[in-house]
């Protein structure tokens, strides 16, 4: 056993674990944090995304050990006080999900994305995603949500009381 | 039917990537010199991680079973891109993902740039480094094509002390280098390529996410119309990933024209020797390698003309 | 017709719960005290197990179960056909694996380490048997015997060839026909192993009850038929069983079947006396499930003014190890044939084949897009050699209004009300620039573009005016809340297309609620009525029928009692969404004052004593009526490498009234998505040394398209029509939004290059190859030359 201190959606998280264990499973397995999906495991599929330090990361490939010290932001910590994120809100709007068993990993994709680059390209956009697979087909729809995401986050910045 | 390849093949049962179904001891050490001493302890049972992007996965698939993980991940001083004057020193702990970003490295070694940003996803290369991706030997490493016509020079270092080795003998095989198994590799150093020179990469591959079924990179500078220097290796179509020599030294003083062109090509078809797999197959591989070639080429000669 | 929810744009009542992560799919149940199960596969492709000793696993304290601890009786794992058209051959774990991958034995543990290092523990001993990988291999004297006596409902009947199951049909003199014939036309298609690839790999939790009950969380399409095979296989009486209703992370029918993790969890489960959790891994799930693969013979005839004579089709069906209702399938591909195009004469020859594959089932369209591809293909080529315009040959010859059609084989058959093929041909044409197109062949150069065109359609639902072999109806219960919103309560699963949305709007439009008041309640199979399952594109007609059916009693029942209040007629009354009140209200046409929100209705209901309002209905479709879509493709081709990218896109779609346009949209795009990748992507390629898949398992080998790989336009249409038959005159989508789709990217791929692929899927290494063989390498402009001359 080893012990694990990290900032989780904002709060701090000590916990003991063994270091054989991914970040997958302990957000799922210890803290039950189900929004990180199991999908193939391997790194091809994104559906585990999370972000680490603010930056997209597969979760299934990363040990319990490495993430001490360290930032996990999952879908969850996404909502402030209840308000949705503007991308979550343009997810809805644009009809962006079908399944919605890829959504919490693309959400979390272009939050990295737009944090760095508010005004991406749609090559741009296409290009972040490529780590993240949605066999219903829907990334036309993801694409025009994280466009309007992007619109909507350049207004908020914009707006003075 | 072979029977007897199926009794190897228990790999159905073994297999678990919900969880890695092995059991080790994690070592986190923060200096290059603790690092060692843990692997020269544990030697044979240890294994080095980085990124974990092909450990974490092999591991899961048990293809490795080490007894000991001894990450990199703490050692803040191998985590750099260093300019120099002769070129780029770049540490074992570096991510992909920075050297996508880097400067130097999108002006100088353009090839490498673009090798780089073509492996994976954004995900994969915020964890996996390069310095991993050329330990894992794979035959299809997206950044050994650039590395070889770069001619760099890799350092490993025991607790003897350290030893450069040369980017073009580091593959000894699918999966295998020449790395002993109580050296770490530290840092690649890239020579910047010369002067007037332009260097492109390219890669094959099923769709906007994957492994390559062929890779290339090349380097060509030339003195007034004629060759000066060429360079090409390319990945997936050999045991290891492969310079062509006879190529360079045939292009070496000749103008590029459709006539050469086509001997090199044919020079490259001749001297990789593909395999069919579940990629893709021998016969494609080398077909299309003559289009990479010559795609690379034109890629080369279109920037001089730029310039 | 003026609606006032149905079409317009309404946000997705799921979307709240997919996008803050609070979604529960099968994979997201934990349950106290749960131990966590893994599976012990067959390593070879045909087997007998001679030895199994299980003692070193249990003594690290897991629950071990073999063949031997689970019922002999073979049963099959999907029940959408009757009894009498069901064959049998499954077991839960075998004592002779006929696929790398199937289960042999189980453990449950504390935790999932745990049951992995007594799944290692197990020790077998295997015979191994020669295997078989190709049906034609299969069929012939002296080839491995997979399966020796079956069950065809309870009878028990021998296997011979390894042929599983057969049909065959023939209508009309098919001589006379081909006789009559100016141009016959034959040709051989073989179609590819494709897999499912949804992102949620199969998962089942199951509670054992103190009562001997148990409650089921899995991965599913139908939590009824989930529940009634878990009866049959453990004769547990069926309303001890509970199947939950849970979001599902993609299906594609890869869950009309009940997934093999469940029959095994519930061994577990019992045998341990607590909570057992079987989830597998995405390498297990592809050795779980498949497409079927066919090899198709084709010959038809055709006059020389155009129209189609007769056909004979010959279908050789590879259905892996076992049969998850492969009998239907021969008959849904004939339908998905003779209901594309009218032929005078027909002979069919369907044979499903057994081989040590994974097992087959249900792959989105049924059999249909292969069909499609290939007759599709046939349509194009004949049109080029009666140099007739592809388009026009196909509207001279296509099944339309008033034309009986095959929604689900030879036993279900309506005739054709509402139809838009015309239209969808004319104008998808107009956008795509169909004039404009090259002449196949014609093209010089590196990058060939091409446009291709195909249409097709898939059934609604597998409704017919008789009984038939296919067991088709759904159930609804709808009950009125004292807040004035009303309850939806039904077993029908959403597989993601949006299908209970358009159910909430049917209920809302009928009975003129405010679409937010109403609520898709959780549901299980203990509190629902009878849904067949999601599969047959039946959703929103089908279950869409048994909504609006359950809100036209309800509705009833409402204007009886609000006729008491309100001292009217109930025939008078009228109901109209009051925005400002959030609520229904029932009033008096011109009558001032008159008027009862639906919440003060319910409430004087219950204070009055007059009871609930609610109904329940069990409705089963009068028809099967077809929804049409068309694909017209831009392509361009490398001559290069053989790499074919999708440029533009043009989809139209018949579905009757639109009830969700933006998820409909939502749904023509994911079919292309799908479709590309079946037509130039996927294969469960078997290798002969390891008997094993080639990709093992792993997706990393195994490739959908990703964000990078779209096309650079996808432009969609929906036509107006309006099905008689249909919920507000609505039809199904979700399969016929991809089945032509392969056909078009194929006819494309011709249209640029001048070659026909007749072998899925046609992947860069076929392309460059005939590429190769048919021209010689032209030399590049190479733009060094230029600076040598400057
Ligand atoms: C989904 C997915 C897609 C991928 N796609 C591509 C692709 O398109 N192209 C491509 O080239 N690769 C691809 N890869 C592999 C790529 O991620 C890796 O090769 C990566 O670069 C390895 O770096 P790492 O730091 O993660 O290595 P690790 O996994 O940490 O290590 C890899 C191996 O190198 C050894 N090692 C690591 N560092 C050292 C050191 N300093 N000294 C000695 N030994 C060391 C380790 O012991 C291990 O054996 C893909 C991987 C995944 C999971
Ligand atoms: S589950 Fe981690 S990438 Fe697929
Ligand atoms: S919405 Fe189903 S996988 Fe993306």
């Amino acid at each position: 056993m080893i012990e694990v201190t990290f900032i989780l959606n904002g709060r701090l998280v000590k916990i003991q674990t063994e270091p054989n264990i991914t970040l997958l499973d302990l957000l799922r397995e210890e803290l039950r944090i189900t929004s990180v999906k199991r999908g193939c495991e391997t790194g091809e599929c994104g559906a585990c995304t999370v972000l680490l330090d603010d930056k997209p990361v597969n979760s299934c490939l990363i040990l319990a050990p490495m993430i001490d010290g360290r930032r996990i932001l999952t879908v969850e910590g996404l909502t402030k006080d209840r308000e949705l994120h503007p991308l979550q809100e343009s997810f809805i709007e644009e009809f962006a999900l079908q399944c919605g068993y890829c959504t919490p990993g693309m959400l979390l994709t272009s939050k990295a994305l737009l944090d760095l680059n508010p005004s991406p390209t749609i090559e741009e956009i296409k290009e972040a995603l490529s780590g993240n697979l949605c066999r219903c087909g829907a990334y036309q729809q993801i694409i025009n949500a994280i466009l309007r995401a992007s619109e909507k986050l350049r207004r908020r910045l914009n707006y003075k009381p | 039917m072979n029977r007897g390849e199926f009794m190897r093949a228990d790999y159905i049962n073994l297999v678990n990537t919900h969880i890695i179904p092995i059991e080790f001891t994690y070592h986190a050490p923060e200096t290059i010199e603790e690092a060692l001493k843990l692997l020269r302890e544990y030697q044979g049972q240890a294994m080095v991680i980085a990124g974990g992007t092909d450990l974490i996965v092999d591991m899961k698939l048990r293809r490795k079973e080490p007894k000991h993980i001894i990450s990199l991940g703490r050692i803040r001083e191998l985590d750099y891109i260093i300019e120099e004057d002769s070129g780029i020193r770049i540490g074992a702990a570096t991510k992909l993902r920075s050297i996508e970003k880097s400067r130097i490295v999108y002006e100088r070694f353009e090839a490498l740039h673009l090798a780089v940003k073509s492996i994976a996803s954004i995900q994969v290369r915020n964890m996996g480094t390069l310095v991993g991706n050329i330990c894992n030997a794979s035959p299809a490493a997206d950044s050994a094509p650039p590395l070889l016509i770069y001619e760099a020079i890799v350092t490993a270092q025991n607790l003897e002390g350290a030893r450069k080795i040369l980017m073009k003998d580091f593959f000894t095989g699918p999966g295998k280098t020449c790395l002993r198994n109580d050296e770490i590799v530290t840092e690649i150093f890239i020579p910047y390529p010369p002067r007037d020179s332009t260097s492109s990469f390219l890669k094959i591959s099923r769709v906007g996410m994957d492994l390559a079924k062929v890779n290339i990179a090349l380097l060509l500078k030339f003195n007034s119309n004629v060759v000066e220097d060429f360079r090409i290796a390319l990945g997936a179509v050999a045991p290891t990933p492969l310079r062509i020599l006879r190529a360079e030294e045939y292009l070496k003083h000749k103008p590029v024209n459709e006539e050469n062109l086509r001997k090199v090509e044919e020079i490259v078809s001749e001297e990789i020797k593909p395999i069919t797999d579940v990629r893709s197959t021998e016969w494609y591989r080398r077909e299309v390698s003559k289009a990479l070639v010559r795609d690379a080429l034109n890629i080369a000669v279109n920037k001089v003309m730029r310039k | 017709m003026n609606f006032h929810v149905i079409g317009r744009k309404t946000i997705r009542k799921d979307a709240l719960a997919r996008v803050t992560g609070a979604e529960k799919y099968a994979s997201d149940i934990y349950l106290p005290n749960m131990l966590h199960a893994r599976v012990l596969k067959s390593p070879y492709p045909h087997a007998i197990v001679k030895k199994i000793d299980t003692r070193r696993a249990e003594e690290i304290g897991a629950i071990v179960i073999t063949f031997k601890d689970v019922p002999g009786r073979l049963f099959c794992p999907r029940l959408v056909s009757t009894p009498d058209a069901t064959y049998k051959d499954w077991k839960v774990l075998t004592d002779k694996p006929a696929y790398v991958g199937e289960p042999i034995a189980a453990v449950a543990a504390e935790t999932e380490e745990l049951a992995q290092k007594a799944l290692e523990l197990i020790e077998v001993e295997y015979q191994v048997l020669e295997a078989v990988f190709d049906p034609l291999e299969s069929m012939k004297e002296g080839a491995p015997k997979i399966h020796e006596k079956i069950l065809l409902n309870d009878r028990v009947i021998n296997v011979e060839n390894n042929i599983a199951c057969k049909l065959e049909l023939e209508e009309g003199d098919l001589e006379e026909a081909f006789n009559k014939s100016d141009i016959i036309i034959e040709r051989e298609f073989r179609t590819n192993k494709g897999y499912h690839n949804q992102l949620e790999p199969k998962v089942a939790v199951v509670n054992p009850e103190p009562d001997g009950g148990i409650t089921i969380w899995c991965t599913t399409q139908t939590i009824h038929n989930t529940r009634l095979l878990v009866s049959e296989i453990f004769n547990i009486p069926v309303s001890k069983i509970n199947v939950k209703k849970l979001a599902l992370g993609g299906g594609f029918g890869s869950s009309i079947q009940t997934n093999i993790v469940v029959p095994i969890a519930v061994a577990l489960a019992l045998k341990a006396r607590r909570p057992v959790r079987l989830a597998y891994t995405k390498e297990e799930d592809m050795h779980e499930h498949s497409s079927f693969q066919m090899i198709f013979r084709f010959k038809v005839g055709v006059t020389r003014d155009g129209r189609l004579t007769g056909g004979y089709m010959e279908n050789i069906m590879d259905i892996g190890a076992h049969q998850i209702q492969a009998y239907p399938l021969l008959g849904t591909c004939a339908g998905w044939w003779v209901s594309l195009y009218k032929l005078k004469a027909i002979k069919y020859i369907g044979v499903a084949v057994y081989t040590n594959k994974i097992p087959s089932c249900a792959y989105r369209g049924y059999g249909n897009p292969q069909v499609t591809w290939a007759v599709e293909t046939i349509m194009d080529e004949l049109a080029e050699m009666l140099g007739m315009d592809p388009i026009e040959f196909r509207l001279k010859n296509y099944v339309g209004e008033g034309d009986l059609f095959w929604g689900q084989g030879p036993t279900v058959k309506s005739v054709i009300r509402s139809c838009g093929v015309e239209e969808i041909l004319r104008k998808g044409s107009e956008l795509i620039g169909w004039k404009n197109r090259p002449k196949p062949g014609e093209q010089k150069g590196r990058y060939r573009r091409g446009i291709g065109i195909a249409r097709g359609y898939h059934t609604s639902s597998a409704g017919s005016p008789i009984p038939s072999q296919v067991i088709d109806y759904s159930g609804a219960i709808l009950k009125v809340n004292e807040d004035g919103t009303v309850d939806y309560i039904t077993a029908l699963i959403d597989q993601g297309g949006g299908t209970l949305d358009a159910h909430a709007k049917i209920i809302a439009e009928e009975l003129g609620l405010p679409l937010k008041n109403v609520n898709i309640v959780s549901a299980d199979s203990q509190t629902t009525i009878y849904d067949v399952c999601t599969h047959a594109s039946r959703g929103v007609y089908a279950g869409g029928g048994a909504a609006l059916n359950v809100a036209r009693q309800v509705k009833k029942k409402i204007l009886e009692l609000a006729s008491n209040v309100l001292n009217a007629y109930p025939h008078t009354l009228k109901i109209r969404p009051d925005e400002e009140r959030g609520q229904a209200v029932i009033y008096v046409e011109g009558v001032p004052g008159k008027e009862i929100t639906l919440g003060e209705l319910a409430t004087l209901a219950r204070i009055k004593n007059w009871g609930t309002i609610a109904a329940v209905e069990s409705f089963r479709p009068p028809a099967c009526p077809p929804h049409f879509t068309g694909y017209f493709v831009e392509v361009v081709v490398d001559t290069e490498t053989g790499i074919v990218k999708p440029l533009r896109v043009v989809i139209g779609a018949d579905i009757g009234t639109v009830i969700n346009p933006e998820l409909a949209e939502g749904q023509l795009h994911g079919g292309f998505m799908m479709g590309w990748s079946r037509a130039i992507l996927e294969d469960l390629r078997y290798s002969k040394d390891t008997g094993d898949i080639e990709c093992k398992g792993f997706i990393i080998d195994y490739k959908m398209p990703t964000s990078k790989d779209i096309p650079e336009e996808i432009t969609t249409f929906f036509v107006e029509t309006y099905e008689p038959t249909g919920p507000f005159g609505a039809k199904g989508l979700g399969e016929g939004a991809q089945n032509p789709a392969i056909a078009a990217i194929a006819n494309a791929i011709y249209n640029a290059t001048g070659i026909r692929f007749y072998e899925l899927p046609i992947t860069p290494e076929k392309i460059l190859e005939k590429i190769r063989e048919k021209e010689k390498r032209e030399p590049m402009k190479v733009v060094a030359e230029k600076l040598i001359d400057e």
